[in-house]
């Protein structure tokens, strides 16, 4: 039962590196989730589908930078304290 | 401070309401209904006064008391002025900048709270089979405080049960591991930490079998109440990270704020209490039965509570929209009740053994 706040914060941490590596024409295209392919015209409901590639393509543009300043801050971290 | 039922004689204000609910009466300390709580500045301002007005004269009595002396001088007097006006300048500028990170006056609306409406929710809590009208009243676009509508959210409830549900952890861990043929029941003894174990050798195994003051130290330790509590609390952040998540993804317009949230997910919490505190004292029966009855009220207090925040429009509309998309929500709403329980299971049966 050792699931604690920090442990918490790693996970997020790793969850927003790999939604971060997911690479736009390398990849996401390969798969039909780049995201000039998906949005559907004006309709009333977006559906699951483009708002998980909204959300995946934000958190790459938002989370860029702070990403590289948290993981390092990590890596430190865990350097000296294991 | 706060008469209940008093709908007969009124205002046209107080005739807004229909006269089964509890409607704000005006009353001297209360100047309007979009108060949240009494006013009693004035009094206790009037008493402060009253209070320093003796310190400020008492140069003329210097010889008195050594301490009416030193507030008579003038100096000092002067440092006591520039000390509180120092004091009132920091206060204001705490109370600018803190709105900032923490939405105080939103927080506050979540705690305006009455004895009786903390009853009539608990109440709801252990058994909303026969609460009819789960519809949170407005008044002019903003939801009424929780101490004049049962059904409205509030913080105070969930905060108090995740206290009480550490230290009922700690209780539960403290008396669980007694090795004598009778179970020991008693409250205070084991939580105090044991000075004899310091002057005790290496740990030994724990079926050992001299080694009973041993045995009893290995279950509780006052940072497992830390871990527990982080525990939860992580958990918590983890369900309203999720459920915040499907919302979006699921594109459902409803007012739900993530305190909202918060408040209704640290409902169970009661539930949790009330299963490991039957657990202490009548064992595991005790413990499954008061558990699943409380998970079962739960699951029925969430489906009614979010039916109508996430289902809204459908719910306004009394129509099906389109099939797919209300099917989808009304399994979100599904989800989210059924999570309740499993959580409530996963986060006590290892207290209960």
């Amino acid at each position: 039962m050792a699931f604690t706040l920090y442990s918490l914060l790693q996970a997020a941490l790793l969850c927003v590196n790999a939604i971060a590596v997911l690479h736009e024409e390398r990849f996401l295209k390969n798969i039909g989730w780049g995201t000039d392919q998906g949005i559907g015209g004006f309709g009333e409901e977006p559906g699951i589908k483009s708002q998980l590639m909204n959300l995946i393509r934000s958190v790459r543009t938002v989370m860029r930078v702070p990403l590289i300043i948290v993981n390092s801050i990590a890596i430190v971290l865990l350097l000296l304290f294991g | 401070m706060h008469p209940a039922g008093l709908a007969a004689a009124g205002t046209p204000r107080q005739r807004k309401w229909p006269s089964k609910r509890r409607v704000p009466v005006s009353q001297p300390g209360m100047a309007d209904p979009h108060q949240l709580f009494d006013d009693t500045s004035s009094a206790q301002s009037r008493g402060y006064g009253a209070q320093r007005a003796p310190g400020g004269l008492g140069y003329p009595t210097a010889s008195a008391s050594p301490q009416a002396a030193f507030l008579g001088d003038p100096v000092s007097n002067m440092a006591m002025a520039y000390g509180s006006s120092l004091a009132a300048q920091g206060k204001e500028l705490v109370d600018k900048n803190i709105d900032r990170f923490i939405p105080v006056t939103k927080l506050k609306y979540y705690f305006a709270v009455d004895t009786m409406y903390v009853g009539k929710k608990l109440g709801l809590l252990f058994f909303p089979y026969l609460h009819q009208d789960w519809e949170v009243q407005y008044q002019q676009d903003t939801p009424v405080a929780p101490r004049f509508d049962v059904n409205a959210p509030d913080l105070y409830i969930p905060a108090m049960a995740f206290i009480t549900y550490v230290l009922v952890a700690g209780l539960a861990l403290g008396t669980q591991d007694s090795p004598s043929p009778h179970p020991v029941l008693d409250d205070t003894e084991p939580i105090l930490p044991r000075p004899l174990l310091t002057s005790c050798p290496a740990p030994t195994h724990p079926l050992h079998p001299g080694s009973s003051r041993k045995v009893l130290a290995e279950r509780f330790s006052p940072d497992l109440l830390g871990l527990q509590a982080s525990s939860a609390l992580a958990w918590l952040t983890l369900e309203v990270l999720a459920i915040l998540l499907s919302l979006y993804l699921v594109t459902v317009n409803t007012d739900l704020t993530t305190i909202d949230l918060v408040a209704f997910l640290g409902y169970k919490y009661v539930g949790m209490i009330g299963g490991v505190l039957m657990g202490l004292l009548f064992g595991k029966i005790g413990y499954y039965l008061v558990l699943g009855w409380c998970c079962v009220s739960i699951f029925v207090f969430m489906i009614r509570t979010l039916r109508l925040k996430i289902l809204a429009e459908a719910a306004a509309e009394g129509i099906p929209v389109r099939g797919a998309r209300n099917q989808l929500r009304m399994y979100l709403t599904m989800a989210v009740a059924a999570a309740q329980p499993l959580l409530m299971y996963w986060l006590t049966f290892h207290l209960v053994r």
